[in-house]
């Protein structure tokens, strides 16, 4: 892959997945190695509100982590592999499915309630 | 052919989908107060809309991209989260006082209790919302809200001082707060944040391709400067009306007697049906673009062309929002006091949006040979400047004045 500016140009886009639905965006990003050399190689995408209280000022992280989630892998936070990336354009395409990565669970959880409702 | 009657409906819906309770409010109090003095403040509010909404219906275009993506992308996290609060904020305001206007045109056609027919204005509305496809509402909302257009006759009929309304239209200043506080509220009214919310996710809904920027561009200019046309003849027929006879006009019904006063009871029930079906449609935009926000933001399914199993918290996140401004209006809040707040605040928030789609409409990484041109970003950053006087006048002005009532 070329070089990119991963905060211009990767982080807070949308995830897709290999069926076309959206499922999240890259709330952060992970990486393998230190600093030095050689150079820390980007390793997974984290996905999910519970990233969320890292960005914030300082002062605003501890409440942010009550409203938003602690940051809890596998809960609020969603680790996808960097192998997992098919395609960047406008979005972040992935190779699997959602569900597969563990990614839009909560749209899973409220299809149940919707399902019930008359077709539209 | 197919193509120009497509465009001919768009704008049609357009023009029907301009005037919402803020410019019935806002327009018709200007012209009480000041007869033609604020005509000018229209022009500027819609070549505001104009260029906010082409860019954001172009940016989803070429990029894929809706306004709350965009925000997402150029103002990150902390700035972000600010402006989608302050935004899902003012569009819960915004539909409770559209929501309660509806009630309340109903309530000048049937005379049942305010309270039933709010509860009947939201229930249809969720029903409308729910069955018919994206574009039907559009076209329902849209083509009926033209039944205002009553209003640009009313103003032809009642023969106003042309030359006065001309001189009108020429900016001018007066030392006064509340003069200043209707140009930001006339020029706020215009501007409303939600309909370019919407609008951009229209694009995507609606599947727009490259081939459909001239479209976006007709659909922006020819629509949103004829539904200007709506603002001028509503302030024209409050200056002809209530002005020498100095009538407040605090009750919604108010406004529908200007056109009574040039056609009768004809003209009356044209206003009235304009005016259900103006902030009707104008519900459903701030319902779907609370939505949008929060599913764009957190990067959730969403839209009205999936069905709602594929789209599960975006089904939720609209109903809930009609449910929780039923219950805003059913505590007996005034629907025209809620649209002062909605319009002020929405004017105070709009920078926040506004920059970042122009930040991402002139980068060429994204938008290729479809980013700004010279023009765009030329009146792109004047009407930021604009938009920033605005938004950081708007709350003192409204402290000073009391919400313009003195």
């Amino acid at each position: 892959m070329d070089r990119m500016d991963l905060v211009y140009r990767l982080l807070d886009d949308q995830l897709v997945d290999v069926d076309g639905r959206r499922c999240g965006r890259v709330d952060d990003l992970e990486f393998d190695g230190g600093i030095g050399d050689p150079p820390p190689r980007l390793a997974a995408i984290l996905s999910g509100s519970g990233t969320w209280h890292r960005r914030l000022p300082r002062r605003l992280r501890s409440s942010g982590a009550r409203i938003f989630g602690h940051g809890v892998l596998g809960q609020d936070v969603i680790q996808v592999p960097w192998e997992q990336v098919d395609d960047i354009t406008s979005v972040v395409q992935l190779k699997a499915k959602a569900r597969e990565l563990g990614l839009a669970r909560g749209d899973a959880r409220d299809a149940v309630f919707v399902a019930k409702l008359p077709e539209s | 052919m197919k193509k120009v009657f497509q465009v001919a409906l768009g704008i049609i819906a357009a023009i029907g989908g301009f005037v919402d309770i803020g410019e019935l409010v806002f327009d018709t109090q200007a012209g009480a107060d000041y007869r033609y003095q604020l005509l000018w403040a229209v022009p500027v509010g819609v070549v505001g809309i104009v260029v906010f909404a082409e860019m954001t219906g172009r940016v989803a275009t070429v990029s894929g991209r809706p306004v709350f993506d965009v925000v997402r992308m150029r103002m990150g996290l902390s700035v972000g989260l600010v402006t989608l609060v302050a935004s899902l904020l003012i569009n819960l305001i915004t539909l409770a006082a559209e929501v309660g206007g509806a009630a309340l045109v109903l309530q000048l056609l049937f005379d049942v209790n305010v309270s039933t027919l709010i509860l009947v204005s939201v229930v249809s509305l969720l029903l409308i919302v729910y069955f018919v496809p994206f574009g039907g509402i559009e076209r329902i909302f849209g083509y009926l809200g033209c039944a205002l257009l009553v209003y640009v006759a009313a103003a032809i009929h009642l023969k106003p001082n042309w030359h006065q309304v001309a001189k009108g239209l020429v900016p001018s200043w007066q030392p006064s707060a509340l003069y200043a506080y209707f140009v930001v509220g006339v020029i706020g009214a215009a501007m409303v944040p939600y309909e370019v919310y919407f609008y951009s996710s229209g694009a995507i809904e609606n599947r727009w391709s490259i081939k459909d920027l001239g479209l976006n561009r007709a659909n922006a200019v020819l629509g949103f400067t004829l539904g200007g046309i709506l603002s001028i003849a509503l302030i024209v027929v409050a200056g002809e009306v209530f002005f020498t006879p100095q009538i407040q006009p605090g009750y919604l019904g108010t406004t529908a007697l200007g056109a009574q006063q040039a056609y009768g009871e004809a003209g009356l029930l044209l206003a009235l049906l304009g005016m259900l079906f103006a902030v009707g449609g104008a519900a459903v935009e701030c319902a779907f673009s609370g939505a949008y926000t929060l599913a764009q933001f957190a990067g959730w399914e969403w839209g009205k062309y999936r069905r709602p199993r594929d789209a599960p918290r975006f089904t939720f996140a609209w109903v809930a929002f009609f449910a929780m401004a039923f219950v805003i209006v059913e505590t007996g809040v005034d629907p025209v006091l809620l649209t002062e707040y909605a319009v002020i605040l929405s004017v105070v928030a709009l920078p926040l949006t506004y920059l970042p789609v122009l930040l991402i409409a002139r980068d060429r990484t994204f938008m290729g040979d479809h980013a700004n041109g010279f023009l765009a970003n030329a009146f792109g950053w004047l009407y930021f400047a604009i938009i920033l006087v605005v938004s950081l006048a708007a709350i003192p002005l409204m402290l000073i004045t009391d919400g313009g009532a003195s």
